[in-house]
């Protein structure tokens, strides 16, 4: 669990000084960042490649060799040829990486089905989780980030200010433990580990969206407090508005749109927990797959789910950065228009 | 409660259109009027006591340094406090009635239509994600006017008013793509908008070239004119407000100094605090810093005898010739400065002027080697620096040393004074440990500062402190030559007069070379020897300084000497 | 400029101790003392308690809070503060290791991407993009899996995830500073690049790094209880706080078997958050 607002500090994309894109327009900024995107991408799968294949113990082969895979000699030899096992690490490297761009994901040592299935299979419900997930946390980081602002009593508005950082402090699996505990056992109120009903899906995304919240709300807070203080508001209120009004009109957007590019971070977060929210809730998902794969160190689907995680990553990074210069007049100031030498 | 038109303006002063405006023959002449009031932030009083009357149709501004509780005035007057601000007493009245006693919602109505409000930054005073057209309508939902294209009209007639060239295009923009002075129109604009009695101004001009203040201001006093309209003006440039101002109010530490007539309290400031202000303020008294250095330029005669040479050669100090930059933004190429000429004198002072945008401060980066030109040669000494290395730079700069604008910016806060004064001397290998503790101590002493400051870090110090710890640190070297960037424009008048005394006697006693680069032409005038008029990255015109306000062969230049405020006629 | 009158001695001392004392709010020195507690337990278990971690008596099994045993027994009749005591040197002490492994190399691919520039910065940037797209609890996850399951290779994970976020703090502390006035001024007065980077750029820039170690310091103890949770750290007997209360949510008659280790790391971790937050305010 990261501090995402830590990792924001002002870096507007092509905002950093001595970076050669600064000022250059929206067209050579989107293309080197679909670029960089690229390359990310890349680097991820051989990463997961080296971790998996160069940590000992992760040797297919040994996989392979355990009596109890079920395979039979001739099968094995086949998976075997097929991942190139006995070939120099580099080529089997190779291998991998140019199936991956072609989307095969290889095929499962101990299923034999081929990993696309496998996680083909179980993604939707993962899916369904986070985005529910997702969902929750927008509206709690709103509620909150709006109740700091605006609730009455400064002693309900410090409640709220330190939420986040009790959000965080709280780990997922306690909180997903808590609510089975607390609704589901004590007050025999709701079938709380009932994948398939609403209120299951419900409180497992709730309990995933909580720790979630956290640095969303903590940005926007950052950002409504600093927003109230500028000078705009000062003139805006000169002009007769109303508290509502002000907040609707001047606050909203200005800090919301910052609050996209820290969205596009947490997506992580979300795919980890979401895998530790299967567990405790018994829920299917990409979480059982994963476990799967460790306990029968099925390598090729651990390296896939990484990998995947990797792209969804990238691919939702990609389309903030590439989204919030056309939303934010501001933005767009500083990658294309803002001289930042000295002329004066 | 006061009637709607008590609360408007009262309309042109000659014979009115229609009658819209049935100026109230019994209303009073006093529009706003402030007694003993007293604010205070947490525990800290700003405002003491502080009484003032302002007239329908008149203009008064507050005039005090950083700290005196100007700003906090008016914005007690539209209601705009801080929360953590509390008004501890007093009352405000407005066109008759008590306004201090209030409550918000019977307040609010008043903002915009009773009062409006001009801020200082335009740049920060707009919405940066929204159109500016979307802003204006905000303001014009205070007219009777129902509908949106009626609202639309009324707006694009007051951008005509303000002076706005093509009003269709401002109302579609995005408040970057405007300038500054372009901002402020708008501002004014929507304030002006409701036809309020009383504006408020809060350092309306301060953010702006000196060419578009004049511009602004004379905007200003033409709406006190044609629409009736009431000023309260809040400035730190009291030449601007003895040349515009009807009355004077003058503040320090939250205490009223003075009040009176503009033309009165500058002719015959009864105040200690004013007579001060008054001294020191170059556009005020032309004579603040002539006899200082009429003085230094006989000194400096003997002194240039006495120095030991730095930088070799008998002639110019310096010499910019023909010197061309461009820099390369992204897909944009800029011209920052073409074909410039100047050259410095040994011993004097010369002044670069210009306003943003004409390339000052390129070209004292050039000099300093922290750019290189793309065309054209600069002589320091005798040498040419267009090739010089890294090395051959680092030994030339121990003779020649900057002084920055902004001192919170040119210091590093994790350092001890002492070791931030004593760098120039380590990195350069000057003298041994002991010698070098000696150096500073006496740079420090030079500049005024008591020792005990050595073992501090900047943060607690003032801007006027700090950037005399920066001059020591520029001259603990003892350079020949001194480049000031606007040393004091940020700085307010009272340590700006201590900070340029400072400097000149320093020139005198070590017989240094400065370039000194400002904005303010009337502090220039007086303490220059030449000085180099730049336009758009051009020098349009050159030489003394007596000449060049005198006679003024450029418009450019015309219109910057033009620009500089000019007492009341007594 | 006034000039004080220096007070007595004895009251200057009592000042200072005051005054180390009333800088600190309440809440950040609450916050200390349970670290404190906390990183005792590590160190010195046995001063806590008299119990043992590892052997139990099953007479004495699922019995609640209680004087004798503060966060009750277990299934086998261990007293339940014995084992999160003896557990705090797995949970936390790794946590440390995670934290410093990403503030060594962050902070140094940082300052080298920052302070370098050009291809330098780009080569490494796509190195730290590639760290901060893959889920730290996954990378965890596939890390264990390879090295073995014990609660020192997943803090090593843990550590190699949280290089990114250390190395794009450092990389915009450095970056500001290096394009900062008085940087720029330091040049003019002879300085050389190395001189700027140690006398300049780090002092000024590793205040917001060092809050963020203590921030990732907590984040990493919950990274480190969940996969110890999901039985990727130690085995059993041992008593990381993650495992305890992965055992006991099988006993939902007991509730305190998950409770008192799970109240154990909110209070751990919300003080460490405190006190980053204090850190950053100061800083």
């Amino acid at each position: 669990m990261t501090d995402i607002a830590v990792l924001v500090t002002d870096q507007l994309p092509g905002d950093a000084p001595g970076s050669w894109s600064r000022g250059r327009p929206y067209f050579v900024y989107a293309l080197q960042r679909l670029g960089q995107a690229v390359v990310v991408i890349l680097l991820a799968y051989v990463l997961s490649f080296v971790l998996i294949t160069v940590l000992p113990g992760n040797a297919i082969a040994t996989t392979l060799g355990n009596p109890q895979s079920g395979l039979s000699p001739a099968q094995v030899k086949n998976v075997e040829s097929y991942y190139g096992v006995t070939k120099p690490v580099i080529v089997q490297l190779w291998l991998a990486l140019s199936r991956f761009v072609r989307g095969q994901l290889g095929v499962s040592l101990v299923t034999h089905q081929t990993v696309s299935s496998l996680i083909g299979g179980a993604l939707p419900y993962t899916l369904k989780l986070a985005g529910t997930a997702l969902l929750v946390a927008l509206i709690l980081a709103a509620v909150i980030a709006y109740g700091s602002q605006y609730l009455p009593g400064k002693w309900a508005r410090s409640v709220l200010r330190s939420a986040p950082s009790l959000f965080l402090s709280v780990p997922n699996f306690v909180i997903g433990l808590l609510l089975i505990h607390e609704f589901s056992f004590q007050l025999h109120l709701f079938d709380v580990l009932d994948p398939n009903s609403p209120v299951g899906t419900f409180f497992a995304a709730l309990a995933l969206a909580i720790p979630i919240c956290a640095p969303l709300a903590e940005v926007l807070i950052a950002n409504l407090d600093r927003e109230s203080g500028q000078e705009y508001v000062l003139v805006a209120r000169s002009r007769g508005l109303t508290q509502a009004k002000l907040f609707a009109r001047h606050l909203v957007k200005p800090s919301m749109l910052p609050a996209v590019t820290i969205a596009a971070l947490i997506v992580g977060e979300l795919i980890g927990g979401a895998v530790i929210t299967e567990e405790v809730f018994g829920r299917n998902g990409i979480g059982s797959v994963m476990y799967q794969a460790v306990s029968n160190q099925d390598t090729p689907v651990l390296q896939a789910i990484v990998a995947l995680a990797a792209v969804v990553f990238v691919v939702v990074n990609l389309i903030a950065d590439l989204v919030s210069p056309l939303l934010d007049p501001r933005v767009r100031l500083t990658a294309g228009g803002r001289r930042e030498v000295a002329t004066a | 409660m006061a009637t709607e038109n008590q609360l408007r303006a009262d309309g042109p002063a000659t014979e009115g259109a229609a009658a819209d405006h049935t100026a109230t023959a019994s209303a009073s002449a006093t529009l706003l009027s402030v007694e003993g009031l007293t604010v205070a932030y947490g525990d800290q009083t700003v405002v003491r006591g502080v009484d003032f009357v302002l007239q329908r149709g008149q203009s008064l501004a507050l005039i005090g340094e950083s700290g005196s509780g100007k700003s906090t005035i008016a914005k007690t007057v539209l209601r705009l406090l801080p929360p953590e601000a509390r008004v501890l007493a007093g009352q405000i009245q407005f066109a008759g009635r008590d306004v201090s006693k209030l409550r918000e919602r019977q307040f609010r109505p008043l903002r915009g239509r009773a009062f409006g409000y001009v801020p200082q930054d335009p740049a920060s005073a707009l919405n940066a994600v929204r159109t500016i057209g979307s802003q204006a309508l905000e303001a014009a939902a205070l007219l009777p006017e129902g509908d949106t294209a009626a609202r639309r009209a009324r707006v694009m007639e007051t951008f005509e008013l303000v002076g706005l060239a093509d009003p269709e295009r401002v109302y579609g923009s995005y408040p970057h793509q405007l300038s500054g002075g372009m901002l402020q129109r708008v501002l004014i604009g929507l304030a002006v908008l409701p036809r309020p009695a009383l504006i408020v101004a809060d350092e309306p001009t301060s953010g702006l070239d000196v060419t578009i203040q004049k511009r602004i201001l004379d905007l200003f006093s033409e709406l006190q004119r044609s629409l009736g309209i009431s000023l309260l003006f809040i400035t730190h440039d009291l030449a601007v407000a003895a040349e515009r101002a009807d009355t004077l109010v003058v503040l320090k530490d939250g205490v009223v100094q003075e009040r009176g007539a503009a033309g009165q309290v500058f002719a015959a400031p009864r105040s200690e605090y004013t007579r001060e202000l008054q001294a020191d303020v170059p556009a005020v008294n032309p004579d603040r810093y002539r006899i200082g250095h009429a003085a230094g330029l006989a000194r400096r005669g003997e002194s240039a005898a006495i120095r030991g040479t730095g930088i070799r050669g008998t002639g110019n100090q310096i010499d910019v010739r023909s010197v061309s930059k461009t820099f390369t933004v992204g897909a944009r190429r800029v011209v920052a400065i073409e074909d410039i000429s100047f050259s410095v004198e040994r011993g004097t002072t010369h002044a670069l002027v210009g306003e943003s945008g004409s390339g000052k401060t390129t070209a004292v980066r050039l000099l300093l080697g922290l750019e290189h030109p793309d065309a054209g040669e600069i002589v320091i000494g005798d040498e040419s620096v267009r090739s010089h290395s890294r090395g051959q730079w680092r030994s030339l700069r121990r003779h020649l040393q900057l002084v920055y604008q902004n001192p919170f910016t040119s210091l590093d806060p994790t350092w001890r004074l002492e070791r931030m004064v004593r760098e120039p001397l380590d990195r350069f290998g000057v003298g041994d440990q002991a010698e070098r503790r000696d150096r500073v101590r006496e740079a420090l002493h030079s500049v005024g500062l008591p020792e005990s400051m050595l073992s501090r870090r900047p943060t607690h110090l003032s801007g006027g402190q700090r950037q005399r710890v920066a001059i020591a640190r520029a001259l603990v070297l003892r350079p020949d030559v001194v480049v000031l960037d606007e040393p004091t424009s940020s700085l307010d008048v009272t340590v700006q007069a201590g900070i340029i005394d400072l400097l000149f006697r320093l020139q005198s006693e070590l017989g240094l070379t400065y370039l000194f680069v400002s904005h303010d032409l009337s502090l220039v005038r007086q303490l220059a020897d030449t000085v180099s008029v730049l336009q758009r990255g051009r020098v349009v015109e050159d030489g003394p300084v007596r000449e060049v306000f005198s006679q003024p062969q450029h418009p450019y230049t015309k219109a910057l000497v033009d620009a500089i405020p000019a007492l009341p006629n007594r | 400029m006034s000039i004080a009158i220096a007070p007595q001695p004895a009251r200057r001392l009592s000042a200072t101790v005051r005054g180390v004392f009333t800088g600190v709010p309440p809440t950040v020195l609450l916050s200390f003392v349970i670290v404190a507690i906390v990183v005792l337990w590590a160190l010195f278990p046995g001063l806590f308690t008299s119990y043992s971690a590892v052997l139990g008596n099953p007479a004495a099994k699922f019995e609640a809070p209680s004087a004798l045993h503060w966060f009750g027994t277990d299934d086998l009749g261990r007293d339940e503060f014995a084992r999160v005591v003896y557990g705090a040197g797995a949970s936390v002490g790794t946590a440390l290791v995670a934290v410093g492994i990403g503030l060594f190399a962050g902070g140094l691919i940082g300052l080298l991407a920052g302070f370098l520039g050009g291809w330098v910065d780009a080569v490494l940037g796509r190195l730290v993009d590639t760290l901060l797209a893959i889920p730290g609890f996954l990378l965890a996850v596939v890390v264990v899996t390879g090295l073995g399951f014990n609660t020192l290779n997943a803090a090593i994970a843990t550590g190699v995830s949280s290089v990114a976020i250390f190395a794009r703090l450092m990389r915009a502390e450095v970056l500001k500073v290096r394009h900062s006035v008085f940087v720029e001024s330091s040049y003019l007065q002879g300085g050389s690049r190395g001189f700027v980077l140690f006398r300049h750029v780090l002092p000024n820039a590793y205040r917001s790094v060092l809050a963020l170690a203590v921030l990732q310091l907590g984040s990493a103890i919950i990274v480190i209880a969940a996969l110890a949770f999901l039985g990727y750290g130690s085995p059993p007997p041992a008593s990381d706080w993650g495992l305890l209360i992965a055992n006991g949510q099988n006993f939902a008659t007991a509730p305190w078997l998950v409770y008192g280790p799970a109240i154990v790391i909110v209070l751990t971790v919300l003080s460490i958050n405190r006190i980053s937050r204090w850190l950053r305010k100061t800083s």
